[in-house]
């Protein structure tokens, strides 16, 4: 009964403690991240920003995906890592209204997953 | 994470409310808590393990969420009566001094060939046999004999007419046709075929008659042209 008792109360606190956990990580890491992003954004629009500019936000969201990994699906990184990619390409180019749109979809991306682990009706079911 | 963890709870309780409603017929030795985890525990393993765009960690907080369920169900069923009743069920006594209680059989999903089938697995042949049977809350069956069962058991009894329903392949079994008995069952005070829940005969004239709602009776008889099998 004790350890019964012992077992679940551990195994529920753990679970939960992971997922407050997993919440607040995943949120803060794509808080991070969108700054990152809405800076790159803002330069584009001022037609300013350079390769290095875009890749030192590519090598800052690959450093944030290698810890994202552990907790999110991997098509979800995935689907930023390529917005990312032809923004980088897009910018080298020159290109800043295409690179917008890019980095219109990697902000809204951004904005929208964590949101879609917290724990809401929609979400559950 | 907690999305997985509500979600694993969700499907786990649903499980376990629909193995109660489906009877005993789909329990086999298991309480039905216990059936659903086997079930859903392969599938969580597995899914992480086999996509790999899904955390493995997804796999794992399934697991122990199971594993935190089957705690609690064990507990509440070892320490609160009310739930254990609730979450396992209770035995069913189909077969009572009365006869067959087609009620309880209707309640857990199974009929009278069920019913005699389980019999025979416990090595009871015929229905007059036993005082009670009953299927346990898992599903298993278990039989009260009659002191002198053995004596009451010297053929195979057959099942002519189950739920009002003439056994034709039985029927031609015997070689006794369907007006042959349908003649006893006049004899007996039955209108319709369908007022009989169930009427076995065995090789030697013994006939099993019970009638839906009344007592079970025990008849016997002569065949024709020293019919036997």
């Amino acid at each position: 009964m004790v350890k019964s008792l012992t077992a679940i109360l551990l195994a529920t606190a753990l679970l939960f403690g992971l997922g407050l956990f997993e919440w607040q990580f995943v949120k803060g890491e794509f808080a991070g991240f969108a700054e990152e992003a809405q800076s790159l954004f803002e330069k584009a629009e001022q037609s300013s920003a350079s390769v290095e500019d875009a890749k030192a936000v590519q090598t800052a969201w690959e450093t944030r995906k290698a810890r994202l990994h552990v907790w999110i699906p991997h098509n979800d990184i995935a689907r930023i890592d390529e917005y990312m990619a032809e923004s980088v390409r897009l910018i080298g180019e020159k290109d800043f209204s295409r690179a917008l749109a890019k980095l219109e979809i990697v902000l809204h991306l951004t904005a929208c997953i964590p949101g879609t682990y917290r724990p809401a009706i929609e979400n559950i079911f | 994470m907690v999305l997985v963890i509500l979600r694993t709870a969700i499907l786990f309780f649903t499980l376990l409310l629909i193995m109660r409603l489906m009877g005993k017929r789909q329990i086999g030795e298991m309480q039905p808590f216990e059936l659903v985890i086997t079930l859903l525990i392969a599938e969580l393993a597995c899914i992480p393990m086999a996509d790999a765009s899904i955390p493995l960690l997804y796999g794992v907080v399934s697991v122990v969420t199971i594993f935190v369920l089957h705690e609690i169900m064990t507990l509440l069923d070892l320490k609160l009566k009310p739930m254990k009743s609730l979450i396992s069920g209770k035995p069913s006594v189909v077969i009572n001094k009365n006869g067959i209680d087609e009620y309880q059989l209707k309640r857990n999903s199974l009929d009278i060939s069920d019913l005699i089938e389980s019999l025979r697995t416990a090595g009871f042949f015929s229905l007059d046999s036993v005082d009670y049977a009953l299927y346990e809350a898992n599903g298993q069956f278990s039989a009260l004999p009659k002191e002198n069962y053995e004596e009451l058991q010297t053929s195979l009894p057959l099942v002519i007419v189950e739920s009002g329903n003439f056994d034709r392949k039985n029927l031609a079994f015997t070689g006794l046709g369907e007006a042959y008995f349908r003649e006893i069952l006049q004899g007996e005070g039955v209108k319709k075929i369908k007022e009989v829940l169930v009427l076995t005969a065995d090789g030697t004239g013994k006939l099993y008659l019970q009638l839906k709602g009344e007592k079970f009776r025990v008849l016997r008889v002569s065949y024709p042209d020293g019919v036997t099998w």
